[in-house]
Parts: C-alpha cells; structure tokens; sequence
C-alpha cells in the first residue's frame, strides 16, 4: 500500500514536471493536479481557488462535481476554511468538520450533508502574495499528517509556479495579467465543454475528456482547442470524430 | 472612498432603474458623483462594429461619446478592440498620431482626458465605459478603481440593449447590481453559453445575453436556467422561447 502510494506520489510529481517542462497550459495542468491531489493524499476530493484582481475568488480546478460545489458554496456563503485560508495566507487544518459548526455555520453541516467529515485548505503562495487556496476534502475524521501537509503544499506550490511563469515574477502587473489569462481560460474551457456536451449528447466531464484528448493528439493546448470551439473555428464534430476514432465506446 | 464602498455606491445608483438605458444612465451618473471626473458614457461595440453611445451622464458626455462613431476612431473603440484600457491624461499629447479627428474635436468642447475602460462579458469585449476630464492628468487612485468597478456592472445593461429579441424585455423585470452579475459568472452559465452557442449558431456574448433575457421572462435567475439547461430540461432549438420538454421523453442524454 505504501509502496503503491510513494509511486503515485512519483508519478504524480513526474507528470507535473513534464508538463512544466514542455509548454503546459495552466488550465489543464491544475486540473490534473486537482485529481493528483486525490491519489497521493488521504483526501477525497479536492477544489483550487485562484483570486482575480480585484481579489475575488474563482473556482479554477476541482476534481469532481462535489469538490466543485464545496468550494463554490464557500464563495457563495462567504465562508470556509479555504476562504479564511485566502485571506490570512496560511494553512487551514479542520480535521473534524462536525467540531468547527461555530466558525463557519453555513459551510460545516453543508458539507458534513455532501459527505464530507475533514477539511484543509493549502494556501497558493508567491513571496508575501497569496494567489488562491487549494481545497483538499477528506470523507475520514483525522488530522492530516506532518508528511501530508508537506505534500500538501509542495502541490500548492506547483499550481503557483504553473499560474506565474518565473521570469514574470518580479513584475506584479504581468503576474496578474497571468492569473486572468488562466481565469479567462476557464472560461472557454467551461463553454467549449458544452458545446461538445450538446453536439455529442454527453455529460460536461466526458466532453471535458474529448477536448483533451484531442488537444493532446494533436499538440495542442487545451485552452486553443477550448477557443477555436467556442469561437467555431473548430467544430464540435471534428473533436467528436477524433475521440470516436480512437475510443469507439464513447 | 474604499473599493467597497464604491462598489456599493455605484451598484446602488443602478438598482431599480425601470430599463437598461435608464441602468446605465444612473451608472453613468454616479461615477460623476463618486468618482470626481467631469463626465461618463457607456458605448456598445458588438463583434468589433460599434453600435453606439448608449449612457451618458450629460448631454457633453454623450456628444464627445458620440463623436467616436461619426469619426470612426477614438479611445473607446481601441479599447474594445484590445481588451485593455485606454488611458490618455493628455489628449494633446496623444493627438498627432492615435485618433486626430476625434482628439481634436473632444478639445474643443474642452475635454483633455479621456480614459477609456472595456466592458467584457464571459471575457468577449462588448463596450467600454469612457470617463472624461477637462483637466489634463491621470486619474487618482480612487477614480481608477471606481471606474474598472463601474466597467464590472456596465455589463448588465449593456448586455439587454444588445438583445435583438427585444419584446421578451417588455414583461420581464430586469435588474442590475453584484447579485445579477455574479450570477452570470458561474460555471454553470459558462457551460450553458456553450450549449446555446452549439444549439442556435450564435457568438458567446449573443448566448449570455439570450440566457439573461430567457431567465427574466421565466422569472429565474441566469445561474437557475442554466442548470435545466445543461439537464436538458429545456428545448434550445425553440429559439423564441426554449420550452420546457417532458423529461421522460426525450430518452436519456447522459451526463
């Protein structure tokens, strides 16, 4: 089991570096890093903020539906841990979320009622900045431990470098333009997810399988193909053809 | 001021206004007011052609708005185009080689500053709300916050003087302030843009503006409508109106 984890952790960390290394697109790098959450810490879902300039929070990356609304209730409601973690800039422990109802009377049973009993929140840090939090929700009672919360951050810090290339990072204006850019991208993303979704008949995650994969076959980045979709420079058809071409099943 | 009282001030001068023009009007109004610049106006610019000054906070501002569509150049339009602001504390300065006609006509009324801040809706430029100054120099601190605020909820108006389906407007009660913009910023808006886009062969700010009209004549918010879209519990190929289909009969799409 242990053996099985340290090599997910590897893999993981393999996966990121690759794509840090050859022209990644932030969008689609977090959200793999949303789901590498999930396989090398105890933890059952995980959600990644990002905050736009005027220091409102976005959902950027979740690895699932219920990770999604989680994060999005605590931006609704104006509470949560991964929202105090934003504004104070360091980490939010909540290892028994049915003890915390107090601090945060909306968010605590919210999430006790999706199923979920612990929660921590990472923040994105950049020098004295903090850029966004990430969200990590776990359904077992149970502080996290000291080598978890390393890893924790460690991922944290990843999806920072992947939002603020380095040698933009002494500029304030360009790194903000950056986290827009990313921001921006979610959105294409989100409406070339359902133009697939409603060409193909398909649920938004699997359309989200077929922007990928043909993004990935033919090198591309995922926020192009998100935007020639949305901008109907590429047809929902062809991205369609080329999944079913490779995966029949779909 | 602080952000959030701007942001309250400005939200409030809009709410309850009795149509989108009137909205932005007030809008307009209010960045006077709070802002301390001498004049506001709100354009349209849809995919790229402007459409027009469409709120003004005077007869001035909505002249020197104005002049950008006779001439065909100005601040306004080059802010649209790009997606950034334009700021010009000095039109003197700027005049010679930018917009000649427009620099030179803005003068004479006695305006020397113009600031030009686009107004984007689900990141697709639609317009720009223009501040003006008789002053030359740049805007304080308080005025440049204020105005990107305003910029921020100019987007609400702006996108129902872009719905070409007008009549659903007539017994629909729109409103404008932070709860009806957030609404429209969330991902499950975004993902039923893109099914309207796929479904009616429309632009994204076409798809939000027909998604935020259908919502008011259903009484719904745009966030509510989205999901009975992407449960496709509504019928997108009834363009007037996309009806609610019975559940059952439409098979089992997925998701």
């Amino acid at each position: 089991m242990a053996d099985d984890r340290e090599h997910r952790i590897i893999e993981a960390f393999v996966e990121l570096a690759d794509s840090l290394a050859s022209g990644y697109d932030a969008v689609d790098l977090l959200d793999r890093l949303a789901h590498s959450c999930v396989g090398v810490l105890d933890v059952a879902a995980a959600g990644l903020l990002l905050a736009d300039d005027h220091g409102r929070l976005h959902v950027l990356a979740a690895s699932s539906q219920a990770a999604r609304e989680l994060e999005v209730f605590q931006l609704q409601s104006d509470e949560g841990p991964c929202r105090d973690c934003y504004h104070s800039g360091t980490p939010v422990y909540v290892p028994a979320l049915d003890e915390v109802t107090d601090r945060w009377p909306r968010f605590a049973p919210y999430a006790i009622s999706a199923g979920f009993t612990s929660v921590h929140a990472v923040p994105l840090r950049l020098r004295s900045d903090t850029l966004g939090a990430l969200g990590l929700f776990g359904t077992t009672v149970g502080a996290l431990g000291d080598r978890d919360k390393a890893l924790g951050q460690a991922l944290a810090d990843v999806a920072t470098v992947a939002l603020v290339q380095e040698h933009a990072a002494a500029d304030r204006e360009v790194v903000a333009q950056q986290l827009q850019a990313a921001l921006n991208s979610r959105v294409a993303l989100e409406q070339a997810k359902g133009v697939v979704a409603y060409v193909g008949d398909l649920g938004v995650n699997q359309a989200f399988d077929v922007l990928r994969r043909y993004a990935r076959d033919h090198n591309l980045r995922l926020t192009e193909v998100a935007a020639g979709v949305v901008n109907r420079d590429l047809t929902a058809q062809q991205v369609l053809a080329h999944a079913r071409a490779r995966s029949p099943v779909t | 001021m602080g952000v959030e009282e701007l942001r309250s001030g400005l939200a409030t001068a809009m709410s309850g206004a009795g149509s989108a023009l009137e909205a932005a009007d007030r809008l307009c109004r209010a960045c006077v007011d709070l802002l301390d610049v001498d004049g506001a106006s709100i354009s349209v610019a849809d995919q790229g052609t402007t459409r027009g000054t469409f709120g003004s906070s005077s007869e001035l501002s909505r002249r020197m708005d104005e002049y950008q569509f006779t001439l065909g150049e100005g601040p306004c339009l080059d802010a649209v185009r790009d997606g950034v602001p334009v700021m010009v504390a000095d039109l003197s300065d700027a005049s010679h080689d930018r917009w000649p006609a427009f620099s030179g006509a803005v003068m004479e009324s006695g305006i020397h500053a113009v600031f030009a801040l686009p107004v984007q809706v689900a990141t697709t430029p639609v317009g720009a709300l223009d501040l003006f100054n008789r002053r030359i120099g740049p805007l304080t601190d308080t005025a440049l916050t204020g105005g990107l605020v305003a910029a921020e909820l100019a987007a609400l108006p702006l996108l129902d003087v872009m719905n070409a389906h007008g009549d659903l407007d007539a017994h629909a009660e729109a409103e404008y302030g932070w709860e009806q913009l957030t609404s429209l910023q969330r991902v499950e808006v975004y993902q039923a843009t893109g099914m309207l886009i796929a479904a009616l062969d429309i632009s994204p700010a076409e798809a939000l503006v027909r998604l935020r009209a259908n919502a008011y004549t259903r009484g719904m918010t745009a966030s509510e409508l989205a999901w009975e879209i992407l449960e496709r519990r509504v019928n997108l190929n009834n363009d007037r109106r996309w009806s609610a289909t019975d559940t059952g009969s439409d098979g089992d799409h997925g998701g």
